[in-house]
């Protein structure tokens, strides 16, 4: 599977190859990202989409910071370590996988990713696309396909679950984080 | 002239059967050589040593179906630099075992049963006790919050129809406590110091005892040792102490098997000077071999280990009757005749046949075929001695008459020993023994397992939160309900010791299958959150009305979760070694009962246990089981039915040799007592315990005590006898004498009895020599 893997990913890079490397390095550049996301939930069962709205921080390889301002004020933390359950009440094994999931994702760590995904990027530097399919049958019946795409910045992140339901995530405004300035979420928070 | 044909006669036949045993060995052999066509069929485990427990099969069943799962299963924990590259080497190698049905090492490999989809009927009646609390407190206005957060996170995979609360993801978090987590791709697990372990869980399609998948496991383990000198490795399974216990094993019967060899070769070279003699020697233990290998293997179809190093050493004994005859043609050289031998050798196997059969009635299957396989090849060395050894033509060296003759002078006491100090001697040593002797029936005794193995699987077990299932509540009841009714009672009892201060754990069903009762009480709570809280949730989040009346369509007909159906998913799988379902009517259990089982983690101090036991005092409905605890009852009832069996036998030696030796019995019987009582006296002073392995010991301390005592009363005075003793209590000092050093605690308590109580024979048989006895064989 992964010789296959490699040679789809070099059947799809042509003369001036574009590799996962190269976007894993170019992505590391800007460390920290702040930004604003529109996410739309489709759920097939009932045919509906949820759209939220809200302001992001991403400390590379730490944690996301998530503020939902509308339909609910809701501030999230991500991190792959500690993503305690929401009330309080034990570990989440499979929401703690999600965590890790959703960094390696933003970070463009593809090592991790490639033991669980079968993954192919297209693209150049200016419009990539990376897609990422599950290895396992038993991720499979979950989790269909990962779609990621952007330029300097990833721009949109597109989750199809195996069930029909889609989760798109559109970020904007996108801007570097000065290293010098307090790396604490809730002062960042303030602006 | 009549004696002429009659002797004759009596000459063809012994011929005859001279013939007759070598054609029953020639047979044995060819039996053993098609029985040995695979290999040997050779057995490693210590516990088939234990008995059944009879009295109580159901406390059997449960314990054997508690244990089960870590029969089959290893462990291994990995700490390294860089983890995943390490752990995916490791994976790649413990992947090409022979005998593997799976492996998981990846976060993913314990994703294959999705326990959501089978579950998910029964979700509304199953709540944590968290959600209970919420609902109960204000109907669950709490939990909107968290449903919102589910509804809008980039994570969360909602599903507003069948479970817009998320209750069964909840309750599914409760019920995994277990302390691996997912990391890297890797299943893991941190100590205390945040030393993050790989974790790698490998099931074996056939028996961890079987020797190729032991070899090869522990092959791949040093090799990938060897490519990463830096890692670090924790083991736990059974396969691990039985591959540690069979090398153990092995190594001892070749180093202590062939120095025992070894010695006695020197021995006889040395007494006889002649190798065809040595030859004709080890003749009967051969011939002891051959007769009781392929026997043994006939009857229980695989052969242990431990009956190979003592069975072999047991058959050591046999050269003995080789010896006595001789010793007596060295010394008579053509004067020599069978016949007056043939009591003396008679009784000699008589009574070591009596000690080892009686540890053939043991319910102990290992020690059955141990004193089977020594009782046939002694059956078989006496045979090969006395219809062989005088037909053969051996030459007799003077120095063997020499030797005999200064051994006699130097070892014969100057003056005969008081009766009175003998008496206040054995009353002295008796005191002793009455008020400091201890006994010790720990199953420490069965266990080979070095106390280096044993730590690093207690590490494991409790960086992984397991157990091995050694205590447990065996709970009974009429139905399923009223079953799943108290083990909920005594789930709350437990609780609320623990709450107290009570530092133990406990693995019970009724947690996840709570009683109908609960289920039903469950749903009505889900029906009240289902009202004003879900309401609020849909209007909030924007979802559409249908959403309401969709969701609470889910809540009718909703199945009540039954025993049969969880232990069905795999979800339910770990806990079908707690489910003992109907009972038969066998050791005083009531028939048509169902019985379960609530696991008990964490219990290792004595308070502990008094406090659990208190749970069951006054309830025959509910029993503590301390596995550990039982098993060394069984070892110590055990203990005590040999030494029944010991002093029976011995009554009954002691009648035949009166009606044989009249009133000089005592003189015959003197060593082998007296040895004993040394042996009880010096492990008494000594504070060693006596336990299961020293009592064996002292059985065949008895057996070839009572040996030296019968040659010495049939042909007392004379240098050959005493040169036939000495050799071989010698002999037999390095057979079992050698046992001593073993690293295995039964062969090393048992060969230490054997060193001293032999040693002791030896010294004693000179001082109740009768003083002007006539040797039967000029009256004869």
């Amino acid at each position: 599977m992964r010789v296959l893997s490699l040679l789809l990913l070099l059947w799809s890079v042509p003369a001036l190859a574009f590799e996962l490397e190269d976007l894993q390095a170019r992505l590391a550049a800007t460390p920290d990202i702040a930004g604003r996301f529109e996410q739309t939930r489709y759920l097939a069962d009932l045919d509906t989409e949820l759209v939220s709205r809200g302001r992001f921080r991403y400390e590379r390889a730490t944690r996301v910071i998530w503020i939902l301002e509308t339909p609910v004020d809701k501030r999230l933390v991500f991190t792959p370590q500690d993503a305690t359950h929401l009330d309080g009440t034990g570990k989440d094994r499979r929401r703690q996988q999600a965590a890790e999931l959703l960094l390696s994702l933003l970070d463009g760590d593809w090592r991790a990713l490639e033991q669980r995904f079968q993954i192919t990027l297209a693209g150049d530097a200016k419009a990539w696309r990376v897609d990422l399919v599950p290895r396992q049958q038993a991720v499979r019946q979950r989790l269909d396909s990962i779609q990621l795409a952007g330029g300097r910045y990833l721009q949109t992140l597109r989750l199809r679950a195996a069930n029909d339901d889609t989760l798109n995530v559109t970020f904007s405004d996108q801007r570097p984080l000065d290293a010098d300035r307090p790396q604490d979420g809730e002062s960042a928070d303030g602006e | 002239m009549a004696s002429e044909p009659h002797r004759r006669l009596a000459w063809l036949s012994s011929r005859r059967l001279a013939w007759l045993w070598a054609a029953i060995l020639v047979g044995c052999t060819l039996l053993l050589a098609w029985q040995l066509r695979d290999g040997l069929p050779s057995d490693t485990r210590l516990t088939a040593l234990l008995p059944e427990d009879r009295q109580a099969p159901l406390i059997e069943r449960a314990s054997a179906q508690l244990g089960q799962p870590f029969e089959n299963r290893f462990v291994v924990l990995l700490a390294a630099d860089d983890l995943p590259k390490a752990s995916a080497a490791l994976a790649e190698r413990l992947s090409q075992l022979p005998d593997l049905a799976r492996l998981d090492w990846r976060d993913v490999d314990l994703a294959d049963a999705d326990p959501g989809e089978t579950l998910g009927d029964y979700r509304y009646r199953l709540l944590t006790p968290a959600l209970k609390a919420a609902i109960d407190a204000d109907g669950g206005a709490t939990l909107v919050e968290p449903a919102l957060e589910r509804l809008f996170s980039p994570l969360g995979s909602p599903q507003p129809i069948r479970d817009p609360f998320g209750l069964l993801a909840r309750w599914l978090n409760v019920q995994d406590d277990a302390r691996i987590e997912a990391w890297q791709g890797l299943l893991t697990v941190r100590d205390g110091a945040g030393t993050r372990r790989a974790l790698l869980v490998g099931q074996l399609a056939g028996s961890p005892y079987a020797l190729p998948t032991q070899q090869a496991l522990v092959a791949q383990l040093a090799a990938f040792e060897r490519a990463h000198p830096k890692a670090e490795l924790l083991q736990s399974g059974l396969i691990f102490h039985a591959a540690a216990g069979a090398r153990q094993a092995r190594s001892e019967i070749s180093t202590i098997g062939l120095g025992a060899f070894a010695g006695l070769i020197v021995i006889l070279l040395t007494v006889f000077r002649s190798p065809r003699t040595l030859v004709a020697l080890l003749l009967p233990l051969i011939g002891g071999l051959l007769f009781a290998l392929p026997l043994t293997l006939a009857l229980f179809g695989r052969l242990h280990l431990l009956t190979l190093a003592f069975g072999a050493s047991l058959i050591g004994v046999a050269i003995d009757y080789a010896l006595h005859l001789q010793s007596d043609r060295a010394i008579r050289g053509a004067s020599f005749r069978l016949r007056p031998l043939l009591p003396g050798l008679a009784l000699g196997l008589a009574s070591s046949l009596a000690a080892y059969l009686a540890q053939a009635l043991t319910p102990l299957p290992g020690l059955r075929q141990m004193a089977i396989f020594a009782a046939l090849g002694l059956i078989g060395a006496w045979l090969c001695v006395v219809l062989w050894l005088p037909r053969l033509r051996l030459p007799a060296h003077p120095a063997t008459a020499r030797l005999a003759e200064r051994l006699w002078r130097a070892t014969t006491p100057r003056q005969r020993l008081s009766p009175w100090v003998a008496l206040i001697g054995v009353a002295l040593m008796l005191a002793i023994v009455a008020g400091r002797l201890e006994f010790d029936d720990s199953l420490r005794l069965l266990n080979p397992s070095s106390p280096q193995r044993l730590a690093e699987e207690r590490q494991v077990q409790t960086l992984l939160g397991s157990d091995t299932g050694s205590h447990y509540l065996l709970v009974r009841a009429d139905d399923e309900a009223a079953l799943l009714e108290r083990l909920a009672a005594l789930g709350d009892a437990l609780d609320a010791r623990i709450d107290a201060g009570l530092a133990i754990g406990y693995d019970n069903l009724a947690e996840r299958v709570p009683p109908p009762a609960e289920q039903q009480a469950n749903l009505a709570r889900v029906r009240r959150l289902y009202g004003e809280p879900l309401a609020t949730l849909v209007e909030r989040a924007g979802l559409p009305p249908q959403t309401l009346t969709r969701a609470r369509a889910t809540l009718d007909d909703v199945p009540v979760l039954r025993v049969a159906d969880w232990l069905a998913m795999p979800a339910g799988e770990r806990d079908r070694r707690l489910w003992l379902g109907r009972v038969d009517a066998a050791g005083g259990e009531q028939a048509g009962m169902l019985a379960a089982t609530l696991l008990l983690t964490g219990v290792d101090a004595p308070d502990e246990v008094a406090a659990l036991q208190q749970l069951a005092v006054g309830d025959d409905a509910v029993s503590y089981v301390d596995r550990v605890a039982r098993l060394s009852a069984l070892l110590g009832e055990l203990r005590r039915h040999i030494a029944g069996w010991v002093v029976a036998a011995l009554a009954g030696l002691m009648l035949v040799l009166a009606w044989r030796y009249r009133r000089r019995a005592w003189r015959v019987a003197a060593p082998a007592l007296g040895a004993l009582l040394g042996v009880l006296t010096l492990f008494a002073i000594a504070g060693i315990p006596l336990n299961l392995f020293s009592q064996l010991g002292m059985l065949l301390v008895l057996g070839i005590g009572l040996d030296a005592g019968i040659f010495s009363a049939e042909h007392g005075r004379h240098p050959a006898t005493w040169l036939a003793i000495t050799l071989s209590t010698l002999t037999s000092v390095l057979a079992f004498g050698l046992l001593a050093f073993s690293a295995t605690p039964a062969l090393h308590n048992l060969g230490l009895t054997c060193l001293i109580g032999l040693t002791l024979v030896w010294l004693l048989v000179p001082w109740v020599r009768s003083p002007d006895m006539t040797t039967r064989q000029e009256n004869a």
